[in-house]
């Protein structure tokens, strides 16, 4: 049975898509050959995607590719492992102005941590026994040292790099090239 | 600034006081274990070329994972009893060795001093205090196109 | 997929950042019309665009070769850009600034004036009529136009039927041949 134009105009956005079965393909056609209004249709249909297309392939091509990919390159680096992040974090700490209050502190801090454990032996029980090894002192001899700890998984890591001052800022390779020997 | 370097002056002599008043305190506390101490060194390689995971290391599967390498093979494994202040000397693939002095016992959790040392170089210098029959990683030396990770444990009874 | 599109994902997914330049060029362009055509404002297409490549490098491990490369960054890049539709309130102000650039670009590019003066107000018409789509209509009919991609690959992307695809292209085609009238 023959399709009206109401029938044919639905199914013509399908049709242009290439998305209907031979016959059918073969129906529409023979109709918008004959009827103006579908032939009209189809064309304000096939104008529609086109300028569309037109219109964001004017605004894509303004996309040098070179700023596109900074910016990508940017956020993958961006992701830095975890002991890249805590040697940038080091790096503010150990900036001039900050070292000169950082280090008296930190003596003060830890002075004051051994001593109250020799004054009250076992004082951190109080606080319940810890399953993590606690590390007293570190010294990376020129070398940066990391220092993780997770409580879940009872780890604690102790990492070692080369001074990183020279280094690209960009890099995304594994922590390999990092490494202090 | 004036006024910084003064702060700057008062802390250190006062951690200087802190440090000398606790000394005697910490020494007479300090109770120590006349048991040997049992270390193991286990040397692993970690690498980014392919997902794997050496069976020998599959207790350690999760402590590993916090360090987000993708292969991990045990390369070497040594265990040596020591004593209490006394150097164990493990040897460390590529010419590097570990000195370890068990420090203390106290509180069940040991305390080891740990040097690592690049022929005669030392490379770090820490002390570390954990639960007895626990175990800490030290990371970080390039090897074989990829990176040494010591796992450090120690018992003692 | 092809041979070589492969050896570059597989390069990517032993963390060949190179390599994965390569892909970006081949897709970004296209990658980037798709999005805009949903989210409109260049600067946010721009960061959807880049946060898309950069998740799919993160990701591409999970890239199996079952389907086209291009099918898996359009799915990440499509639910990017919808995602940040839904979120943001579009102020008229903003879409008058960017039916303004498209104006000067015609006007730049425009040889034939009469040809300009109406693709200047189909353009400004259509990023109106888009506008009032809803973000998943905006991007069925922005990937069949863009890229024309068949039923069963929009569905794949978006996570739905070939019928659900069809019933909203017509939707769509509809929409915009209505807000268009006489200057389609």
């Amino acid at each position: 049975m023959m399709k009206d134009c109401e029938e044919i105009k639905r199914l013509l956005g399908p049709w242009i898509d290439g998305e209907l079965d031979a016959d059918q393909a073969a129906e529409i056609q023979l109709h918008v050959q004959a009827c103006a209004s579908c032939l009209d249709e189809k064309a304000r249909l096939e104008r529609l995607e086109s300028s569309l297309k037109s219109l964001l392939e004017t605004k894509a091509s303004e996309v040098a590719f070179d700023t596109f990919w900074a910016g990508v390159r940017q956020r993958i680096a961006d992701e830095k492992s975890w002991h890249a992040r805590a040697v940038d974090w080091l790096r503010g700490i150990f900036s001039p102005p900050r070292l000169a209050w950082a280090v008296p502190a930190m003596v003060v801090i830890l002075v004051a941590a051994l001593s109250l454990d020799r004054f009250l032996p076992g004082w951190r029980w109080v606080f319940g026994p810890t399953n993590v090894a606690s590390v007293e002192s570190i010294d990376g001899h020129g070398f940066n040292v990391a220092l993780l700890r997770e409580a879940k998984t009872k780890t604690t890591v102790i990492w070692l790099f080369e001074n990183q001052e020279n280094d690209d800022e960009t890099s995304v390779e594994p922590v390999s090239g990092n490494a202090a020997f | 600034m004036k006024l910084r370097w003064s702060l700057f002056q008062a802390t250190l002599l006062f951690s200087l006081c802190a440090t000398l008043g606790s000394a005697p305190a910490g020494a007479a506390e300090a109770e120590k274990s006349q048991q040997p101490v049992q270390l193991k060194i286990g040397t692993i390689l970690a690498t980014n070329q392919a997902d794997c995971l050496d069976s020998q290391l599959s207790k350690m599967k999760q402590q590993l994972e916090v360090i987000k390498y993708r292969c991990y093979r045990l390369i070497r494994e040594e265990s040596q009893k020591g004593s209490w202040q006394g150097n164990a000397v493990f040897e460390i693939p590529g010419g590097r060795s570990l000195v370890v002095t068990p420090q203390e016992f106290r509180n069940n959790r040991i305390s080891l001093k740990v040097r690592l040392l690049e022929g005669e170089k030392p490379i770090v210098d820490t002390t570390v205090r954990f639960p007895n029959k626990g175990n800490f990683l030290l990371g970080g030396p390039a090897h074989e196109g990829g990176v040494l990770i010591l796992s450090i444990s120690a018992m003692t009874q | 997929m092809e041979i070589a599109e492969w050896e570059l994902v597989r390069k990517c997914q032993n963390g060949d950042v190179a390599a994965y330049e390569d892909i970006a060029a081949k897709y970004y362009r296209r990658v980037f019309m798709v999005i805009l055509g949903v989210v409109h404002d260049r600067d946010d297409a721009m960061d959807v665009a880049q946060e898309t490549f950069y998740r799919a490098f993160k990701n591409i491990k999970r890239f199996k070769g079952g389907s086209n490369f291009y099918t898996w960054i359009y799915r990440i890049a499509v639910n990017l850009a919808i995602d940040l539709q839904r979120r943001k309130k579009r102020s008229s102000v903003d879409l008058k600034e960017d039916m303004d650039e498209v104006i000067v670009e015609t006007e730049a590019s425009g040889n034939d004036p009469f040809r300009e003066l109406h693709d200047r107000r189909l353009g400004e018409k259509l990023l109106c009529a888009i506008d009032e789509l809803t973000p998943d209509h905006k991007a069925v009919i922005v990937m069949r136009a863009v890229e024309g991609l068949s039923y069963k690959e929009i569905g794949r992307i978006m996570g739905c039927s070939e019928g659900t695809i069809m019933s909203r292209l017509h939707y769509a085609r509809k929409k915009l041949q209505e807000k268009l009238g006489t200057d389609l």
